[in-house]
């Protein structure tokens, strides 16, 4: 019965990725800075993001600017205090656009809220719907109080038989709760980004099925089984064990890993030969999903990834993106080295995205062109040797502050309208994460470019 | 079964199937095969079978929750929460009835079969604020204290009430609903909000003197 439902969620995945392709001839979005990162290595830099995660990495190298790192803070006060759907969202719009982080963080400060956490005697209602069983029915021990919150629930610790589980429960009703979110942030989104709701419909679409796939914990546990065991023999990478007598949709058991959250880890002083071991587990991770198994985690937040004997733990699948080989080819042939010095070529990568439209005028099309080759001369040059240091502060600062250029342009020209692919937004979103969360561990990683990216065309 | 369960029981089933009482205590007992007697015996008019019904219904679920190996250490608040999730649990068995019977009703109307139900719920949300009060949860308010069991009553009347509106999967707004309604309850008798908002009122009310 649960089999069948997963199949059927399954199912939906797989039908939506396709959709996005048969949409993709009459894309879709976004403003033309937007194209500038995307036009790179597919990932796309969110100013606020990027200071969000990436501020100690410029910061300690630069010696900041006073008013960045206000800005920083400001940003990064706001994104903490989101929650359940507001967070999602701001946490994606944000990736996905070149914005100025203030108008953006104060018109969302004003929407957002932060739910309390659940009470003990609701706990034990869920488990009594889910199970049939109150949580000391299951475990010999279950804490009352939460050991942490997670965006759409919150994480318990238990035990039985002298082993530790962490226990996910789902706020109830939060499916219904994201959707109203949504619906009540889009206009505020819409107005402070300066959008059309018709520029971003597909857009906004995919994000709200990505959300709401998270809700449905059996589609977590059915992922996190089929990633991990396809990526088990990847170095220095874990996965936890998760529970299927124990989960259901609302409530979701894995093992207890006793390590420190990524952002944690970077921060503390690990060795510099123990930071590569991580960042490079971090990094192959990626690589296997992307270009083997063309499924991938596309939540890279640092409280998702554990530290542990210097091995890096992976949780929670809520959000996993599969890649379709056609989306797949258009996307990632901007890793290509040769692809920026050869304008016939680049302008066709570009026109397969829609990054570049029919309708563009030669001035148009020069400008788009010429932000698309720097973004992909900066963002591509992680792929391109043997091996890459995300310890150097140049390189973020330099992303950022090509973000911050290609924001003003933005800006000051009107060159907005439906370019892009809805397909796109998590690609962004998981490499601008690999990149931010290697900076912070600055860590020097081994690259292999895919052999076909080379040789295209 | 004794005779007071059957009747109890059998009393139900018509409100289930009819969604009104019986008719008559003679047709009631012959379908029954009790003799009157039997019945007046147990119960003065159907308004007493329904109203132990009603007050069955409380007990119960007072006693489930207060025998829950977890119950000494709870708060006030947590006690209350359980009651409200037990109860809404609970009354799966009994919606049918409960959308006869309350569904149409206002949460403050009192009819005289809700009169025990309302009692207990009353005794019960004592012996909890009482608990409260102990462990400071409930700031003491002199005779102002004595309204609380009267509002968490009226509290409970919404929370059937939107239980019985709720279309959701399991209920699941129902918990939401629970969850926060209880969370501002007690936020708000915990602190003096309500006094300074009383003093404030009694220091501008009309009716002070010589006016």
């Amino acid at each position: 019965m649960k089999g069948g439902a997963q199949e059927v969620a399954k199912e939906g995945v797989k039908q939506d990725a396709q959709q996005g392709v048969g949409e993709q001839d009459s894309i879709e979005t976004t403003r033309f800075s937007r194209v500038a990162a995307m036009a790179g290595t597919g990932m796309r830099v969110g100013v606020n993001y990027l200071k969000h995660y990436g501020k100690r990495a410029i910061g300690a190298a630069s010696g900041a600017d006073e008013l960045q790192e206000a800005n920083a803070s400001a940003v990064y006060e706001t994104f903490s205090r989101l929650k359940g759907g507001p967070l999602k969202l701001a946490q994606m719009l944000s990736i996905d656009r070149n914005l100025l982080p203030p108008a953006y963080a104060n018109q969302f400060a004003k929407a957002q809220y932060s739910a309390p956490p659940l009470s003990y005697p609701l706990v034990v209602r869920t488990f009594r719907r889910e199970f049939n069983r109150e949580p000391l029915q299951i475990f010999d021990s279950f804490s009352k109080h939460a050991a942490h919150g997670a965006s759409i629930g919150q994480v318990h610790r238990a035990s039985k038989d002298g082993a530790e589980y962490a226990v996910k429960v789902q706020y109830p009703g939060v499916a219904d709760s994201l959707r109203t979110d949504i619906r009540v942030l889009k206009p505020i989104a819409l107005s402070v980004l300066g959008l059309k709701e018709h520029d971003v419909a597909d857009y906004l679409r995919e994000i709200e099925t990505r959300l709401l796939e998270e809700t449905d914990y059996s589609l977590e546990l059915l992922r996190s089984q089929e990633l991990s065991s396809k990526s088990a023999h990847l170095k220095h990478v874990r996965f936890v064990k998760y529970y299927p007598e124990w989960s259901t949709s609302r409530i979701l058991s894995m093992d207890w890993v006793d390590g420190v959250t990524l952002d944690k880890y970077a921060d503390g002083n690990a060795s510099q030969l123990e930071r590569d071991q991580v960042g490079q587990a971090l990094w192959d991770f990626y690589e296997h999903q992307v270009h083997t198994l063309r499924v991938f985690h596309a939540d890279p937040h640092p409280g998702n990834f554990l530290v542990k004997d210097g091995e890096l733990w992976v949780l929670d699948f809520g959000c996993t993106k599969e890649l379709d080989e056609v989306f797949y080819r258009k996307q990632f042939r901007f890793l290509d080295p040769t692809l920026a010095d050869n304008p016939s070529r680049l302008e066709a990568a570009l026109v397969s995205l829609d990054i570049l439209l029919p309708e563009d005028d030669p001035e148009k099309k020069a400008r788009i062109v010429a932000v698309c080759e720097r973004s992909i001369r900066l963002l591509g040059l992680p792929f391109w040797g043997d091996s890459f240091d995300f310890g150097d502060p140049n390189f973020m600062r330099a992303i950022y502050e090509m973000g911050e250029a290609n924001a003003r342009e933005q800006q000051s020209r009107d060159l907005s309208g439906r370019r892009g692919s809805a397909d796109s937004v998590y690609v962004h979103r998981a490499y601008f994460g690999l990149y931010s969360l290697l900076s912070r561990l600055r860590a020097r990683v081994r690259v292999c470019l895919p052999g076909w990216v080379r040789g295209v065309e | 079964m004794d005779t007071r369960a059957r009747i109890i029981s059998a009393f139900c089933d018509s409100l289930r199937e009819h969604g009104r009482p019986p008719e008559t205590v003679f047709a009631f007992c012959k379908q029954l095969e009790i003799t009157e007697r039997e019945f007046f015996q147990e119960f003065a008019s159907f308004d007493a079978v329904e109203s132990s019904y009603w007050e069955q219904l409380v007990d119960q679920v007072v006693c489930a929750v207060e025998a829950g190996p977890e119950w000494p250490e709870f708060t006030a608040k947590q006690r209350l929460l359980s009651f409200l999730y037990a109860f809404c649990e609970a009354s799966l068995d009994h919606r049918s009835v409960m959308l006869a019977r309350i569904a149409e009703l206002g949460p403050l109307e009192k009819p005289a079969f809700l009169k025990g139900f309302e009692s207990r719920f009353k005794a019960f949300a004592k012996s909890v604020l009482d608990h409260g009060a102990a462990l400071g949860e409930v700031a003491p308010r002199g005779r102002l204290s004595a309204i609380y069991p009267d509002a968490l009553y009226t509290h409970f009347r919404g929370v059937i009430d939107f239980s019985l509106k709720d279309d959701s999967r399991g209920y699941e707004r129902t918990d939401a609903f629970i969850e926060k309604s209880v969370a501002v309850a007690f936020d708000l008798i915990r602190t003096q909000v309500v006094d300074s908002a009383l003093d404030l009122a009694r220091f501008l009310a009309p009716w002070r003197e010589g006016s």
